[in-house]
């Protein structure tokens, strides 16, 4: 008995030795990872001060994090050129698009810091961020700013400090239509909104679907709300009245042209200008629907364009696709711009300055071609090399005209929490009051929540 | 060593496992439910009541103890039912039944989310198997969207995770069932018991251990369901299929910490106020063999 105890005792005590072994030896590793990181930190910051061309003498693994809504392509394919010239690796960590800010907040709380991320625009991102305490801050370094156009820099400005840099192109949201429906339907792009229900209704005549939505995917169908405020809310309210929102001081369910974008949307329901099933709409489906001509036209913004060209090729993104921005009551409307996502390093990141050296890397005239190449859009960079498609120009040239608003979402820091399941909930009843009620009662919540001014 | 027992200190390294990681954050996750945690706040600061009294007030998370509840019921029910009825089909000698039973149990060792994308295809209006069935057997006026027609979608979801554990039951059955001694049924049947009396008062008594075990992790599990309707219907449409987690999940993610773990202790408790008295009556009836 006493030799089984014995036995029994010793096999417990291996045991425990065994796993604290565990744990010394990863301690040690990761001593050792780190004092190797540290080196070659250091050893990037001398690369960056010296030259660009020779490789770090201890390469490092730099993490970066973007919202898995954003085409992660044209950055690896930045990062494969960054590792050929620096020998640092680039590791890209997509977090789900609609938790992105809470899970960053989420990772910053508990100090695990990617080395950068890419964050959606706007400065109301410094304020959820503590970016002052927690964020590397860029205004003094002239070099990041030289080619990005001026007002760029000045939307990123906030009390005379900048902690993101803008990277990317300015996205686009409206009315995404097949051009050959259209002809074969004989319809032109609307003049006002009465105009698209007739198109709609014409389209519907020769049996196709007159608009596709994604309402089990829940975020398209938001966007024939984020386009229809810009051309019939904005120009009732006002920047006052969006600043109003802002403060709670202006209440969502005191605006009736807000009301009747629901009014609008239940018309197109009635009146069967959807697809069958629309409640199994998907994004996925969207695309295919839209480009076989199954169906005529969608809400969407400009990340449709690179999915149509996976599945369709060049040729129907540029001779087949067209764009008209939701129209309001009397005109053609105005279309939703969204600043670009910017790129933001955490102060306590473990490799800052190699990091710094990426975004530097990005920045280049080269690299910024490479990566319009890839997601072509319209450019934040002054001598940007980026062939447009058409669409694209459409919009570009609605900007130069004046005939473009920022979105609604970029614009007011509470967002409309839950409108996707709203929205479900409103295909299915229909109960416009109900649904307008909610919308705002969310708002408030979610400004709550957020322990905003003015909520609380 | 016979009839002694080991000693207690052998129990200790589980224990500390186990009050490392399960009772402390339980006590910590109490604590916080009292608090106003939130991601946005500098401060966590004590609440009292605030958080359970603003779970109560609302109509979603009724909704989410509504279906939760009705899963629950239907999937208890139904995997018992099915797992029960398997088992003593496949305790037959039947040629294939090795075979018959890899596949039953097979579902169950797939992971729940891939099982959930496999029956989004199969439950499409358009393109899912289901209704292509459905049309080509002149039963077209059934078919249906599964998954997002409110009347049906909590229903999809209790098909799909039955098709996933009934095996599961189906195996603690037949393991139950091998434990009943042939002498028993044999001598059942030399006094003329017909198949269901042998079965109501022999075989279904001498299965209550198993019966126990697979009710109350059937129960627990399927309060606890999360992947399952997150990957068929994410709640939805609206939140008709929303559940506890699902609930739970949305609120973390919105960064009500605080209200968040208030909701989940909640479930908490309610699983064991089912889960006590449902385990302390099917012991009961459990008898020595």
């Amino acid at each position: 008995m006493r030799k089984m105890k014995t036995v029994s005792m010793l096999l417990v005590v291996s045991l425990a030795l065994l796993g604290l072994a565990g744990c010394g030896g990863n301690n040690n590793n990761s001593n050792a990872a780190n004092n190797g990181n540290t080196a070659s930190t250091d050893a990037n910051a001398t690369n960056t001060k010296n030259t660009k061309d020779t490789k770090a003498k201890d390469p490092v693994t730099l993490s970066f994090v973007i919202p898995n809504t954003v085409d992660t392509a044209p950055f690896t394919q930045l990062f494969g050129e960054f590792e050929k010239q620096t020998g640092n690796k680039v590791e890209l960590q997509a977090l789900p698009g609609g938790e992105f800010d809470n899970m960053m907040k989420t990772r910053f709380s508990t100090g695990d810091f990617p080395d950068l991320f890419l964050m959606q625009p706007g400065t109301k991102q410094y304020v959820k961020l503590r970016a002052d305490e927690m964020l590397r801050e860029w205004s003094g370094d002239v070099d990041v700013w030289a080619r990005i156009i001026p007002s760029m820099k000045d939307a990123q400005t906030l009390d005379g400090k900048i902690y993101g840099v803008p990277y990317g192109a300015t996205g686009m949201y409206g009315v995404f239509y097949n051009k050959d429906v259209f002809t074969k339907a004989g319809v032109e792009p609307p003049k006002n909104y009465a105009d698209l229900i007739e198109i709609a209704k014409k389209i519907k005549a020769t049996g196709v679907t007159p608009f596709y939505e994604g309402v089990k995917d829940g975020w398209p169908a938001q966007i024939f709300y984020l386009t229809g405020w810009v051309s019939n809310v904005d120009p009732a309210i006002g920047d006052e009245g969006v600043a109003k929102l802002q403060t709670n001081e202006l209440k969502m369910n005191n605006i009736p042209e807000l009301k009747n974008l629901f009014t609008k949307q239940k018309e197109l329901i009635d009146l069967g200008l959807y697809q069958d099933n629309v409640l199994a709409g998907t994004f996925d489906e969207m695309q295919t629907m839209l480009g076989e001509g199954k169906a005529a036209m969608v809400f969407n913004l400009d990340g449709i364009i690179p999915q149509l060209e996976k599945k369709f090729g060049k040729e129907f993104v540029n001779d087949k696709l067209g764009f008209f921005p939701f129209p309001s009551d009397t005109d053609q409307g105005v279309a939703v711009v969204t600043p670009p996502n910017q790129l933001m390093i955490p102060t306590q990141a473990k490799h800052a300055d190699a990091a710094v050296e990426l975004v530097k890397f990005m920045l280049t005239k080269e690299m910024t071609d490479m990566y319009y190449a890839a997601a072509p859009g319209i450019p934040i960079f002054e001598d940007a090399k980026v062939d447009l498609v058409p669409v694209q120009q459409t919009v570009k040239d609605l900007i130069e005209a004046g005939k473009s608003k920022i979105n609604i979402q970029n614009r007011l820091t509470p967002v409309f929490a839950d409108f996707q399941k709203l929205l479900q909930i409103f295909f299915i009843d229909g109960d416009v009051d109900k649904a307008y009620k909610d919308f705002a009662a969310n708002y408030e919540k979610d400004g709550k929540s957020k322990l905003l001014e003015g909520f609380k | 060593m016979k009839g002694r027992k080991y000693p207690l200190y052998f129990a200790f390294p589980a224990l500390a496992v186990f009050l490392l990681f399960f009772i402390t954050p339980t006590v910590i996750g109490f604590y916080y439910s009292f608090t106003d945690w939130n991601i946005n706040a500098d401060t966590i600061s004590f609440n009292g009541l605030d958080n359970y009294r603003a779970l109560f007030q609302e109509p979603r998370l009724l909704t989410a103890f509504k279906n939760t509840l009705i899963f629950a019921a239907a999937v208890t029910v139904f995997q018992n039912v099915l797992g029960l009825g398997l088992a003593l089909i496949l305790n037959e000698a039947l040629k294939a039944k090795n075979f018959l039973r890899m596949i039953f149990f097979m579902p169950y060792v797939i992971s729940p989310i891939v099982i959930g994308y496999i029956f989004r295809a199969i439950y499409h209006p358009s393109n899912g198997i289901i209704n292509h069935v459905l049309n080509s057997v002149g039963l077209g006026f059934m078919a249906q969207d599964w998954l997002n027609n409110p009347k049906f979608a909590l229903f999809s979801i209790i098909m799909t995770d039955l098709w996933r554990v009934t095996g599961f039951s189906m195996v603690v059955y037949l393991a139950g069932l091998q434990f009943i001694s042939k002498d028993l049924i044999e001598s059942s049947s030399i006094d003329g018991a017909h198949y269901w009396q042998r079965f109501r008062f022999i075989v279904f008594p001498l299965l209550a251990a198993s019966l126990t075990v697979n009710v109350l992790l059937a129960m627990i599990n399927s309060m606890k369901i999360f992947e399952m309707v997150m990957v068929l219907t994410d709640g939805g449409p609206g939140y008709t299929t929303e559940v506890f987690f699902t609930y739970i999940r949305n609120m973390f993610s919105t960064g009500q910490f605080g209200y968040a773990t208030a909701v989940n202790l909640m479930l908490f408790v309610l699983v064991t106020l089912i889960g006590v008295p449902v385990l302390m009556g099917l012991k009961k009836r459990e008898m020595e063999y």
